[in-house]
C-alpha cells in the first residue's frame, strides 16, 4: 500500500516537473542579465574570464557566502569528530610503511601539484578555473601525501591560521571597498590594469588567491580530520 | 548613515578571526560572540529611524540590481535582524558559563556563523544569495545539534541533516526553474515579471521552493526532524533553533509567497496548513513527558499559529503574527534557557524530575513560569497582544471558514495552557528532593533580561506594534518593494 502510494506521488511530481521543464526556455539567449554579463563583463570588472567576472565581480557576495558554507562544513565536521572522540578513546592502529617507489613518487609530485594549484587560482581572472578549483587541486596534493607517505602530517595550527587569515583578507578587502571605493561593500578600489595581463582586474586576483588558500587549507583540514578518525 | 552590510560582514569577519584570537588569548574567545552581537544590536537600533522613513537598498559591489546582488533592509528585515541580534546576544551571555566542555572554540564559531547566516537570509534581496545564507544557517545548526557528541545528538543531527539537505536541494531546483523562466535571480525583478508568464508554469517551482524552506521552518508535514533535534541539542542551541532558525525559515516562505510570487489564491491553503501544524504541534506537546521535547513540539504549534496569521494577509493579522513571533523568540528562548539549568541540576529531562524546583531554584523556576504564561497568552505578558491581534483581525474578515479556524486556535490555546500548567504545578506544588543551588550569574543575567522584555512588551505593546505595522506593510505591499529596489 505504502509503495503504491509513493509510486503515485512520484509519478505526479515527475509529471509536474516534466511539464514545467518543457515550458522553460533553458539555454536560449532570452536572459537580459546573461546578455549584460557577456557584453559588459570585461569593461565592468577587467577580468578576461567572463565566469570569473560573474563569480568574483557581479556576484562576489555570493562567493563570500559560499566560502563560508565550506568553512562551516569543515568546522562542523571537526566539532563533531572532536566531540565524538572525547566520548570514546580509541587505540592507534599500526601503519604499514609505503613502498619506496610510492614514497618517492609522492614526494616528487607534491610540489608540482602545489604549483599547478597555485597557477590555477592566481590566473583565475585570465584562464578557466579559479579559487575553488585551485584550492581543491592543492588539497589533492596533500591527500596524495597522506595516502602515499602515510606518516607525514600537516601542522594543524598552520592550516587553521591560513584558513582564518585568508578568510579575513576576503572580508577586509570587501570592507576596504566600502571605505574607499565608491562606498559599496566589495566594490573594486584598485586600478583595473590592462586586459589579459596578470596584474589586472583590480581586487579579483586578491580575492581568488585568498579563496584558493582558504579552500586548500580547509579541504586539507577535512582530510586530516577524517584520516585521524580512521586511525 | 551606517551601512547595513556591516550586520553581515562584521560577525563573519570575527568568526573567521576566532582561531587567531584563541591562539592569542584563551579567555577572550568566548566573549567574541557577545561583542559581535552587541555590535549588531546597536547597529540595528541605530538603523530604525532611517528604515521607518524609507527602506534601505544596498547594492553590493556597486552593481545595480538586477545585475548585482542587493540587500533590502525594510522594517521587516530590520525586525528580524534585530531579533536575531537580541536573542543571539542573550544566549551568548548564557553560553559563557553553560558551554564548558567539548570543542568550545568551534562552538563559538559555528554559533556566530549560524546567526550570520540567519541575518543574511532576512536582509538579502537575491534569490540565490538567500539560498547561500540559508545553507550557512542550516549546516551550522546540523553541527551544533550534535555538539555533545552523544548517541542521541548524532542520531538526531543525521536525521536533521538528511531532511534538511533534501529540503535545500528542492529549494535549489526551484530557484533553478525560476532562473530558467525569468533569466534573473533578483527578487524584485522576478516579482515584477511574474505576471508575464502563465500561472501553471509557476506552480511547480513555487511548490519546490516552499517545500524546501518548509523543512527548516517546520511546517507540517515536513517537521519530523524538529523534536529530536531541538531536544538533544545543548539548551542554548535549542533556544536559538526554536527562537531564530525556524522563524527565519518562515520569513523566507513568507517573502517568497507574498513578495516574489504574490499569488493570493493559495493564501487560504497556507491558513489551513498553519492550523493543522498548530493543532498537531500542541497535541503532541501535550503527550510528552520529556520537558525539552514538549517545548520543541510547542514551537511547531507556535509556528503554525504564526503561519495562520500571516496567511490571512491583512494588516492586523500580520501585525499580530509578527508580534507573536517576537514573543515566541523571547519566551521560548527563556523557557529553553531556564529548562537548561533545571535539567543540568536534576540530571534528567523528565518533567517528574523537576518536582519542587520552585524551592530549589526559585529564580529559574520563576523565569520558566513567566515564559510559559507569556507563550500561552496571559494578559500582563507579551503573548497577549499578539494572540489578541490575530484573533480579532481574523474575526474582522467575517468569513465562516476563518471563524471556524479561529475556534481551533482558541482550542489549541487551551491545550497549550494545560500542559504548561502541569509543569508549573510540578515546579511549585510537588515535593522533590535535592540541594538548593542557584544558576550562575551569566545565566541569571540572560534570564532576567528576557523576563524584563516580556513584561515590558506586555505592558507597552504599542511601541512594538507600531513598528510591526510598518513591517507588515513591508511584507504585503509588493509594489513598493519592487519600486524601491528597481528605481
Amino acid at each position: 500500500m505504502r509503495s503504491v502510494f509513493s509510486l503515485i506521488l512520484l509519478v505526479v511530481i515527475g509529471a509536474g516537473v516534466v511539464f514545467t521543464l518543457s515550458s522553460i526556455p533553458f539555454g536560449s539567449t532570452s536572459s537580459d542579465v546573461g546578455e549584460y554579463y557577456i557584453d559588459s563583463g570585461r569593461a565592468d570588472t577587467g577580468a578576461t574570464n567572463i565566469v570569473t567576472s560573474v563569480v568574483v565581480g557581479y556576484r562576489a557576495f555570493d562567493t563570500l557566502g559560499e566560502v563560508t558554507v565550506l568553512f562551516v562544513a569543515a568546522i562542523g565536521l571537526g566539532a563533531i569528530l572532536a566531540a565524538g572522540r572525547e566520548n570514546e578513546e580509541k587505540k592507534k592502529a599500526e601503519w604499514e610503511p609505503a613502498s619506496l617507489v610510492l614514497y618517492t613518487g609522492c614526494r616528487f609530485l607534491f610540489p608540482l601539484i602545489l604549483l599547478f594549484g597555485a597557477y590555477v587560482f592566481i590566473h583565475g581572472h585570465l584562464t578557466p578555473g579559479g579559487g575553488f578549483q585551485g584550492g581543491a587541486i592543492i588539497a589533492s596534493a596533500f591527500l596524495m601525501v597522506y595516502l602515499g607517505c602515510r606518516k607525514k602530517r600537516i601542522s594543524k595550527t598552520w592550516a587553521r591560521n591560513t584558513e582564518s587569515i585568508s578568510g579575513l583578507v576576503f572580508v577586509v578587502t570587501g570592507l576596504t571597498g566600502l571605505a574607499v571605493g565608491g562606498h559599496y561593500f566589495l566594490s573594486n578600489f584598485l586600478p583595473e590594469g590592462t586586459l589579459n595581463t596578470l596584474f589586472s582586474a583590480g581586487i579579483i586576483p586578491i580575492i581568488y588567491i585568498a579563496i584558493g588558500l582558504k579552500v586548500g587549507s580547509e579541504l586539507t583540514g577535512v582530510i586530516d580530520d577524517l584520516i585521524e578518525e580512521s586511525e | 548613515m551606517v551601512n547595513p552590510v556591516l550586520l553581515i560582514a562584521v560577525p563573519l569577519g570575527l568568526a573567521f578571526m576566532v582561531p587567531l584570537i584563541d591562539s592569542a588569548s584563551r579567555k577572550l574567545t568566548r566573549f567574541v560572540p557577545v561583542a559581535a552581537l552587541m555590535f549588531n544590536l546597536i547597529l540595528c537600533i541605530r538603523l530604525i529611524p532611517a528604515v521607518l522613513e524609507n527602506p534601505i537598498v544596498i547594492n553590493l559591489g556597486g552593481f545595480t540590481p538586477p545585475f548585482g546582488i542587493n540587500l533590502f533592509v525594510g522594517p521587516l528585515g530590520l525586525l528580524f535582524a534585530g531579533l536575531i541580534s537580541l536573542a543571539g546576544l542573550v544566549v551568548s551571555i548564557y553560553s559563557l558559563s553553560y558551554i564548558k566542555n567539548g570543542p568550545v572554540v568551534k562552538y563559538h564559531m559555528l554559533y556566530m556563523l549560524l546567526l550570520t547566516g540567519a541575518t543574511g537570509v532576512v536582509l538579502t534581496g537575491d534569490l540565490f544569495n538567500l539560498f547561500v545564507f540559508f545553507e550557512i544557517l542550516c549546516i551550522s545548526s546540523y553541527a551544533l545539534v550534535a555538539y555533545h557528541g552523544d548517541r542521541a545528538g548524532i542520531e538526531s543531527s543525521i536525521k536533521y541533516l538528511i531532511q534538511g539537505t533534501v529540503g535545500s536541494g528542492l529549494l535549489l531546483i526551484g530557484i533553478g526553474f525560476i532562473y530558467g523562466i525569468f533569466g534573473t535571480l533578483n527578487m524584485a525583478d522576478i516579482a515584477m515579471k511574474i505576471a508575464t508568464v502563465e500561472q501553471s508554469t509557476l506552480f511547480v517551482p513555487m511548490i519546490l521552493m516552499v517545500a524546501g524552506l518548509g523543512v527548516e521552518s517546520a511546517i507540517f508535514p515536513l517537521n519530523a526532524w524538529l523534536p529530536d533535534a531541538h531536544s538533544s541539542a545543548p539548551s542554548s542551541i535549542s533556544a536559538i533553533l526554536s527562537g531564530i532558525a525556524i522563524e527565519v525559515g518562515l520569513y523566507a516562505v513568507a517573502r517568497i509567497v507574498f513578495t516574489v510570487f504574490g499569488i493570493s489564491d493559495i493564501y487560504l491553503f497556507f491558513a489551513f496548513l498553519g492550523i493543522l501544524t498548530l493543532l498537531i504541534g500542541e497535541m503532541c506537546a501535550f503527550a510528552q513527558s520529556n520537558i525539552k521535547r514538549m517545548l520543541a513540539y510547542s514551537s511547531i504549534g507556535q509556528i503554525g499559529l504564526i503561519l495562520f496569521a500571516l496567511a490571512l494577509a491583512t494588516n492586523n493579522t500580520v501585525t499580530g503574527g509578527l508580534f507573536q513571533l517576537v514573543n515566541h523568540t523571547i519566551s521560548k528562548g527563556l523557557l529553553f534557557l531556564s529548562a537548561g539549568y533545571m535539567i543540568y541540576r536534576s540530571g534528567s529531562m523528565e518533567i517528574s524530575s523537576l518536582n519542587g524546583m520552585g524551592k530549589r531554584m526559585p529564580l529559574t523556576s520563576l523565569a520558566f513560569t513567566v515564559g510559559a504564561f507569556s507563550l500561552v497568552g496571559l494578559p500582563p505578558f507579551a503573548g497577549f497582544p499578539g494572540k489578541f491581534l490575530i484573533v480579532s483581525g481574523a474575526l474582522l474578515k467575517g468569513q465562516m471558514v476563518i471563524n471556524i479556524l479561529v475556534g481551533l486556535v482558541l482550542l489549541s490555546t487551551v491545550i497549550e495552557g494545560t500542559y504548561f500548567f502541569r509543569v508549573i504545578q510540578a515546579l511549585y506544588f510537588k515535593d522533590g528532593n535535592g540541594e538548593r543551588k542557584r544558576a550562575p550569574a551569566t545565566a541569571v543575567t540572560a534570564m532576567i533580561t528576557l523576563m524584563i522584555l516580556i513584561v515590558a512588551l506586555g505592558v507597552y505593546p504599542k511601541f512594538l506594534a507600531d513598528f510591526l505595522s510598518s513591517a507588515s506593510s513591508d511584507l504585503l505591499d509588493k509594489m513598493s518593494y519592487v519600486g524601491s529596489v528597481l528605481k
